[in-house]
């Protein structure tokens, strides 16, 4: 029962009052394939090719600067899409869809960056703060532009993130909620209107974790 | 799902007891064999659990078959959704009809895509086991390969013993034929000097004789005195006369 429209994402369905949904954050691990075998099955060979190539992509913006630094993105990209399409399944909370999951995981990567990059590189960070080929007038200008900018990036990673998949859920209980009162070929409409609200939802879901790993590799490129 | 591990966590449990035994730190006898009977190896499965309507193990329903039969199983299931639903212990909320449209999502892309992707990954794992069987099986006839060679080059090395044994014959026969050659030469040479001695011997017995016949005959002509001579030449006259023809 709905007590408000946003009672689904209320993060308390406690059991001995310990939040067990956030347990779902962990879910995905169920799904990660056993590499006990030399020989590879199709789940992990599937999961080793999606990963291969999240890691030749990370590897090409990150540069070659530092080996192994694609295992975060690739391991914070595979934590995020497991939790949103996850999420998606009934009856499984959603917890990138908080703002404390999301800020979680966003600002500590973002407050490393910049600690790493403003002690060790000051110079090639302020220079960061003037984009090539500005006019001389706008200098200032653009320093504090940029300064912003760079100020809000965890908040924007997270909230992102957390508004993207509340957005999806919100849509998908609005229309489902008004199930119980529906005819029977009403409810084929709403079956359907949801199936394509899903495919949208599900591609989000991937799409989102991509960008969040995305942009959390180009920050720390911008850093070195 | 949770069952088979269940079951798989039972088989694993001791293996894992044997896997453990070889990192202690002690000195160990490593050359203990394994206990195949009791900690059998694990077997790489390469099906995936065998599964009825897509989700449910095959292992709940042989759980039933004792008790129930063929149908149990299946009147179970209806029993207790019907049961959960019709007394509201399962309430058919908004999450509900989302779970609904994910199973009719679900169903269609494991129908259409499943196939497609099962094969493509197939064929991958198919290349990638191929290359490791290639590589063994090559390397395995490789070896049967120098094997061959070995035992080729051995018997060709056998060969080369009938192969002195000519030479020896070969180097028996010039040996012989110089032999001869010398031998020959020796009579020829031994012939020549004797040849030698022969003719000196001959020259010197003509010229002795020749000589004696010039001594004697010179002696006679000087012996002849002028009457022999005379009644020689007389003589001759009447010989002749009386020879000649009655004529005249």
């Amino acid at each position: 029962m709905m007590t408000n429209l946003f009672s689904v994402f209320d993060p308390t369905s406690s059991v001995l009052m310990l939040p067990l949904n956030w347990m779902s954050t962990f879910l995905g691990m169920m799904f990660l394939p056993m590499l006990y075998w030399a020989m590879p099955s199709r789940w992990s060979l599937l999961w080793t090719l999606i990963t291969s190539t999240l890691h030749k992509e990370f590897k090409t913006l990150l540069g070659s600067s530092h080996f192994g630094t694609t295992l975060m993105f690739v391991s914070l990209f595979s934590l995020i899409v497991f939790n949103n399409f996850l999420g998606l399944l009934p009856y499984v909370f959603t917890s990138t869809s908080h703002l404390t999951m999301t800020l979680a995981l966003a600002l500590p990567l973002w407050v490393a960056f910049m600690m790493f990059g403003w002690i060790n590189h000051t110079q090639h960070m302020f220079a960061h703060l003037v984009p090539q080929g500005t006019p001389g007038a706008l200098m200032p200008f653009m320093v504090l532009i940029e300064t912003i900018s760079n100020v809000i990036r965890p908040g924007t990673l997270a909230v992102r993130l957390a508004a993207n998949m509340i957005a999806g859920h919100l849509l998908l209980t609005l229309l489902g909620s008004t199930g119980p009162s529906l005819s029977a070929t009403l409810i084929s409409m709403l079956i359907i209107g949801q199936i394509l609200l899903l495919i949208l939802e599900a591609a989000v879901a991937v799409i989102q974790s991509y960008v969040f790993a995305v942009l959390s590799t180009l920050y720390a490129s911008e850093v070195t | 799902m949770l069952s088979r591990l269940a079951l798989r966590s039972v088989q694993e449990a001791r293996p894992f007891l044997v896997a453990v035994r070889p990192t202690s730190t002690t000195a160990v006898n490593k050359a203990t064999e394994r206990d195949e009977v009791n900690f059998p190896r694990r077997a790489r499965p390469v099906e995936p659990g065998k599964v009825r309507m897509g989700f449910l193990p095959e292992e709940w329903f042989q759980f039933f078959y004792s008790k129930t039969g063929v149908t149990g199983p299946y009147m179970f299931g209806v029993g207790l959704t019907t049961f959960l639903c019709s007394k509201e212990i399962y309430v058919m909320e908004h999450e509900f009809y989302t779970g609904l449209s994910i199973f009719v999502m679900a169903v269609y892309a494991i129908k259409k895509l499943g196939p497609g992707i099962a094969n493509y990954l197939d064929k991958e794992i198919e290349d990638i086991e191929g290359s490791w069987v290639k590589y063994r099986q090559e390397s395995v006839e490789g070896l049967k390969q120098a094997i061959e060679d070995e035992k080729k080059a051995q018997w060709e090395a056998e060969g080369q013993k009938i192969l002195f044994d000519a030479k020896r014959e070969n180097v028996a026969l010039q040996l012989e034929a110089a032999y001869r050659e010398r031998l020959a030469t020796v009579h020829s040479e031994v012939k020549k000097r004797l040849d030698y001695q022969l003719e000196t011997a001959n020259v010197k017995t003509r010229i002795e004789q020749k000589h004696m016949v010039n001594w004697i005959v010179n002696n006679v002509k000087a012996s002849i005195t002028p009457a022999q001579e005379a009644a020689a030449l007389k003589q001759c006259f009447a010989d002749l006369k009386g020879l000649a023809p009655q004529s005249a």
